[in-house]
């Protein structure tokens, strides 16, 4: 099989291709073109392509990362969207949960009112209710209201419409119904049901995700279509797979129903990259560390298994949104973050950044607030003539400057003061890692930090440390390992349904049934799109809580069928894992299951690895481009240290070195501290061990 | 550890930050843990919780940014309360405690918000405190819920009263006392697990503050601390120095009984007054109402000292406007409080104070008001107060309690309109999803929705306030505390005053009355409904200032009618069309 991932970031777009039979494997990276993605996607690929002799059409897949979604909802310029709902609940989407975002803000803006996915205008009430336990309907649909609110929509010109009900998880046929109407009504518009999004309890987050759906859904309906023709001219006959913010991919069709499931995507893709690198190395506990210009990205992988953000947890530019993605934790800290001091005067780094514009001022793009770039600058940690490959020069004069303006500040010395901003930025992203591990009951001594992205390997041994993590691992291609992360995934689809069962009074029956069904449901979905069934898998699992609780742990479930029995073993798992994760448990109190889920997963051909040669180019004196000074702080002590600068694709095959060492590679540089010692891997994995601090 | 050079503190910057950032992650893994082991809707979706690190000297390290202010505020009071209890009865402080403590007049803000502490020990020294609040569901007082007890005499109708008491002695669990709460607490089975939860976050709480005194060493913690605290108290000085020397003041009402026969026990007044000098602040509340023999007395720590801190913070360093500011006891020293002793601001033992949560507000309120002429660009139009409903009933045996916020809403701001449907000032907590309720009580949830026709004009016109309706779906109870049905919030710069709130009673027989804002607990039958009207806040600035395109997007969405943007903001409106023209032409006039 011949598989083709690209992921579209800000500034690049990362092409990988593989050929599963030979093991073959090549990269390409072109300049992303904004205004019509699909542009450069195809000029990238048709350049992978005839410099390397591949044949176009012979390409079997196509998994694609995409921010369409994203940027739409952070630009807030998504289509003009309209709901209907249940009357006398209209402003459930500009309440929220009554919560101002800040404590202690008069002037704070709150972004459901402030921002709103749907203005109060285009929400439209009819008459319906139905209410639990089993969708006893109050109010049954009237649906000449449906069909006047479809047309006032239309004429108000709104593109997009969701259907928001309440109760609409325990039964969708009232949404179903209104759904059928629109469609008659006004089949251009793009729809979208809450239950079919997001079949869970707590409207004003499900309405709210169904909402997104619909506010995003045209834009990346016209960008896949324009995604689909591109490639077809460009001879290619592969289906389109994208990558979803759950880790699995979802064919393109699916995607344009509920593009909301892809608004993770690219940061996913990354957790995948970072864990197939791992498994490269036989390490399956592992930390992912994904940094860029502005944030960092932080993923657990736990005996390969990534984990899944818990529903109340999962939000983008502040609006909640449920649907299931991997756990990943963004903080504002990365190469662009700017140093400053804060109005009692005292010492921050981030979360604001200068992005890529203006950038640090070593970009020389006329930036000229102090970065963490500037500070690893002044430290000797990049080098003005070896950055992206010597693509690009840095500007030492001005990040000097910066800094030194800054050290003025502080009344500290300029190294002081740049390392002084290393360490601040390094002991904020241990804290996040620290709320993904430790408080959680993770000890993150026993896993390996997987460092990637633009600039996780210049910070990776120095987090590491702070944390008492032994192992950094450095993927071969860091800057890519997204587009990577793209060839290692399945189809992965989720369906959950809401049960409030309570431990004593459960309903196996029902339970089964429900199971039953949504894996039916799933099968029925891959077997359309030609899975066989032997390549399909379903996991199931529940999210349990005390009865009485207000949030859920995800349990597994391995058996088949639930029974009286083995159900006393989930359960026991719930009180072991609530242990874990909370420090308590209440063993003597009844359970209640709030949700039953089912992830299908239809398998995929992947990347496998091709292995370094050790030839002779590979040596160290080949390697080696200088020795030079470079500033660490060890024991305490700041001082500057003799450094071997090296470049990494010549570094010789299993061969231990001892740091310092900052070594250079075309989408990254990576720092290896004195008391550190690293060894490049026949895998293409680079390791850093870490020492005493 | 690291021996980075110091500069003009006895601390170096870079450390006192990588500490602060340690600190405030240990108050936010706190709050995490309590809010999801927690099972009374009241901490885990209401969010009406604290978690804070507090030192020897009583001054607050970092606050869980979860909590509601009025949770986290009092902490440091508590502590203090637990201490001085403890000298006085000459008993003293062990590793392995953990104490309880819900005096209103040692700290506490109100008896419901009981608070665990844990002393942190590092090295057989005492070196901190690690503590949770929350507010419970009941405390075992004259009525079911710890909400709408409003017919309290004293502070012994208000329910079980906790001076530092020892649950747990040197590591030991005093059974004896969780024998005693379960049997004087109403839904115990959802009191006690909250209780416990609470402890384990407490625990949590100090075992991190150790593990990080390990790491950095206790005097380079300490004296981080100390930056950390003199960095706020520079914003806090630094903000206040802005504004000109001299008093401000305002007036303020509170509804009190306002169906009480009583002229003492209604319409009260609530004064303020601001003294600035330099970077010192004065807030004196001579003036207001004296104390009453019912429960809307405000314990001055706990209750009145949080309201101020918090609004003058919230105007004067805004997060929003400033970004994050380290929330620490730093920020209070600029600030004295004066209250004299006896009045609603400062009651005497045993005085009830229950249900001073939505009083307190006026005072916040009144404060801002205050403030207003002196920093007009930071303060917002009069705001629109709270209210809670306490439902309950017996369901097998086992009694059930929901208490339900009702949201107010902000007034207008310069520049912008005010925040709609929210909580105001010291509270921020969260409604429960209608989902939610309807799945595990016997309630119906009829309505939830934006007034409509009632939008207090302004340049940037107040904030909307929700109408919500409760069904019982069975026999129960219920009670009643808020404020704001008799006094508009004010209006600012020529904004028009905002509406007040209503409470309408539908009887499942078809008859209904108004209610007052405080009510105590009555039955209620099955059918019985609520519908609560929510506030307006009060508008900025002259309407016939307002932008035609934002009054035109009230009458599109259904808030104003085009008649109003006439009489309103002189601003014509045909068939959802704007008329500039003619709309200068009334303007002009």
């Amino acid at each position: 099989m011949r598989l083709i991932g690209v992921d579209v970031g800000g500034t690049f777009t990362d092409i990988v291709f593989t050929d599963t039979q030979t093991n073959m494997s090549y990269i390409h990276k072109v300049p992303t073109t904004p205004e019509d993605p699909s542009k450069g996607i195809m000029q990238g690929v048709i350049e992978l392509c005839d410099r390397n002799e591949v044949g176009k059409e012979t390409i079997n897949h196509f998994l694609h990362g995409t921010t369409i979604a994203t940027n739409a909802v952070l630009e807030y310029n998504g289509a003009l969207t309209g709901i209907i709902t249940t009357r006398n609940y209209r402003d459930i989407l500009h309440i929220g949960r009554h919560q101002r975002p800040q404590h202690y803000s008069i002037m704070q803006e709150i972004p459901w009112q402030d921002r709103p996915l749907v203005k109060r205008r285009f929400r439209k009430v009819v008459s319906e209710r139905i209410a639990p336990p089993n969708g006893e309907i109050l109010e049954p649909l009237n649906e000449d209201e449906v069909r006047t609110s479809v047309k006032e929509l239309k004429n108000q010109g709104v593109q997009s419409i969701a259907v928001c009900f309440l109760f609409s998880y325990i039964d969708p046929n009232h949404e179903e119904k209104a759904k059928k109407i629109i469609e008659e009504e006004f089949p251009q518009a793009f729809v979208t049901t809450s239950s079919s999004i997001s079949p869970q309890f707590r409207e004003f987050e499900r309405f709210t995700t169904a909402a997104m759906n619909a506010f995003v859904g045209p834009a990346v309906r016209n960008y896949i279509n324009n995604l689909k023709k591109s490639i077809s001219e460009a001879g290619l006959k592969t289906e389109l797979h994208i990558m979803g913010s759950n880790g699995g991919v979802a064919t393109a069709d699916l995607v344009e129903e509920k593009p909301v499931l892809t608004l993770l995507s690219g940061p996913a893709a990354g957790v995948l990259g970072g864990a197939w690198c791992g498994t490269l190395s036989d390490r399956n506990n592992l930390i992912t560390f994904d940094v860029g210009g502005t944030s960092a990205d932080i993923g657990i992988v736990t005996e390969g298994k990534f984990s899944e953000a818990s529903a109340r947890d999962t939000s983008i530019a502040d609006y909640p949104l449920m649907v299931p993605m991997i756990d990943i934790h963004t903080i504002g800290a990365g190469g662009g973050s700017i140093a400053w001091e804060d109005a009692g005067g005292s010492f921050r780094v981030g979360p604001k950044s200068a992005g890529s514009k203006p950038g640090p001022a070593a970009y020389a793009r006329g930036g000229d607030l102090p970065t963490v770039t500037d500070a690893n600058v002044v430290l000797g940690r990049l080098s003005k003539d070896n950055f992206l490959g010597g693509e690009m020069t840095l500007d030492e004069e001005a990040a000097k400057r910066v800094i030194s303006n800054f050290a003025k500040k502080l009344e500290l010395s300029i190294n002081e003061t740049a390392e002084g901003i290393l360490t601040i930025l390094n002991a904020n992203m241990a804290n996040a890692i620290r709320s993904r591990t430790v408080q959680k009951g993770i000890d993150p001594r026993e896993y390996v930090l997987v460092a990637f992205g633009g600039a996780g390997p210049l910070h990776g041994a120095e987090v590491a440390s702070e944390l008492g993590v032994k192992e950094v691992l450095v993927p071969p291609y860091p800057g890519i390992t997204s587009a990577v992360g793209l060839l290692t995934t399945d189809h992965k689809y989720d369906a959950i349904k809401t049960e409030f069962q309570i431990e004593g009074n459960i309903d196996f029956k029902k339970l089964n049934t429900d199971f039953n069904a949504m894996e039916e449901d799933l099968s029925r979905q891959f077997a359309s799109q030609g899975v066989d069934l032997d390549q399909m898998k379903f996991i199931k699992s529940g999210d349990f809580r005390y009865a009485g609780q207000g949030y859920e742990l995800r349990i597994d479930i391995d058996s088949k069928e639930i029974n009286e029995l083995n159900i006393k073993d989930i359960f026991e798992k719930f009180h072991q894992n609530h242990l874990v994760e909370y420090g308590q448990n209440y063993p003597d109190s009844p359970i209640e299951l709030v949700n039953a889920r089912v992830t299908g997963i239809g398998k995929m051909p992947k990347i496998s690895n091709n292995k370094l040669n050790n030839s002779t180019e590979r040596n160290f004196q080949k390697a080696l481009v200088k020795n030079d000074k470079c500033t660490f702080r060890v024991e305490g002590v700041l001082k500057a240290y003799d450094t071997k600068y090296l470049i990494r694709d010549l570094l010789p095959i299993s061969e231990n070195f001892s740091g310092p060492a900052i070594i250079f590679q075309k989408d990254t540089t990576t720092v290896v501290p004195p008391n550190c010692s690293f060894t490049q891997e026949e895998s293409g994995n680079l390791f850093i061990s870490i020492g005493t601090k | 550890m690291n021996n980075f050079s110091k500069n003009k503190n006895s601390i170096d910057p870079i450390t006192a930050s990588v500490i602060q950032g340690a600190l405030e992650n240990i108050a936010i893994e706190m709050g995490y843990k309590l809010m999801r082991m927690a099972y009374s809707s009241i901490i885990r979706e209401s969010e009406d919780f604290g978690a804070a690190i507090v030192d020897t000297k009583f001054r607050q390290l970092c606050e869980s940014k979860q909590s509601t202010p009025l949770q986290s505020g009092p902490i440091p009071g508590y502590i203090r309360g637990i201490c001085k209890e403890f000298e006085k009865r000459g008993e003293g402080i062990n590793p392995g405690d953990v104490i309880m403590h819900n005096d209103p007049y040692g700290g506490s803000s109100h008896g419901p918000d009981v608070l665990f502490a844990v002393p942190a020990f590092y090295d057989n020294q005492l070196v901190g405190w690690s503590a949770t609040t929350a507010h419970h569901l009941d405390i075992g007082a004259l009525s079911p819920g710890s909400c709408g007890i409003v017919d309290a005499m004293d502070v012994y109708a208000e329910g079980l009263q906790f001076k530092a008491i020892k649950v747990y002695d040197k590591g030991k669990k005093n059974e004896m006392i969780w024998h005693m709460l379960r049997d004087n607490i109403r839904a115990a089975h959802l009191v006690v697990p909250d209780m416990e939860a609470q402890i384990a976050a407490a625990k949590i709480g100090s075992e991190r503050f150790i593990d990080l005194i390990e790491r950095y060493t206790i005097e380079t913690v300490l004296a981080a601390a100390e930056s950390m605290m003199a960095s706020s108290e520079k914003m806090m000085r630094d903000a206040i120095s802005k504004i000109p020397d001299g008093k401000y003041e305002a007036l303020g009402h509170i509804d009190g009984y306002e169906f009480s026969e009583n002229p003492k026990e209604k319409n009260l007044p609530i004064k303020v007054t601001v003294e600035v000098n330099g970077s010192d602040m004065i807030v004196d509340l001579t003036g207001t109402a004296e104390q009453i023999d019912l429960p809307i007395n405000m314990p001055l720590a706990g209750t009145v000292d949080v309201a101020i801190w918090l609004t003058v913070r919230s105007v004067l360093c805004d997060t929003a406007t400033i970004g994050n500011v380290p929330q620490n006891s730093g920020l209070t020293k600029p600030i004295k409080i004066v209250a004299p002793l006896g009045t609603l601001a400062n009651p005497k033992f045993p005085a009830p104070v229950i249900a001073r949560f939505s009083p307190g507000v006026i005072i916040a309120d009144t404060l801002m008001h205050a403030l207003a002429p002196a920093v007009p660009k930071q303060i917002s139009a009069g705001v629109g107060n709270l209210k809670v409903i306490a439902f309950s009933g017996l369901e097998d045996d086992k009694h059930w309690v929901h208490m339900e916020i009702f949201e107010g809403a902000y007034g207008g701001r310069y520049q912008k309109d005010g925040m709609d449907a929210v909580d105001t000032l010291y509270a921020n907590t969260r409604n429960n999803p209608i989902e939610d309720i309807e799945s595990h009580l016997p309630l119906r949830v009829n309505r939830y929705e934006m007034r409509e026709g009632s939008v207090p004009p302004g340049k940037w016109r107040g904030g909307i306030g929700a109408i919500r309706e409760f069904t019982f779906l069975n026999d129960g109870g219920y009670s009643v505390e808020g404020e704001g049905h008799l006094f508009k919030p004010w209006g600012f710069e020529n904004g028009s005053e905002g509406e007040t709130a209503s409470l309408k009673f539908e009887r499942h027989d078809g008859k209904s009355e108004n209610l007052p804002s405080k009510l105590p607990y009555k039955p209620a039958k099955t059918g019985d409904k609520f519908v609560a009207v929510g506030p307006c806040g009060g508008g900025y600035g002259n309407p016939f200032d307002r932008e035609p395109a934002k009054v035109l997007d009230d009458v599109l969405d259904g808030f104003i009618s085009e008649k109003d943007a006439l009489k309103d903001y002189g601003v014509i409106i045909q068939n959802g069309k704007l008329n500039l023209n003619e709309t200068e032409k009334v303007r002009n006039k």
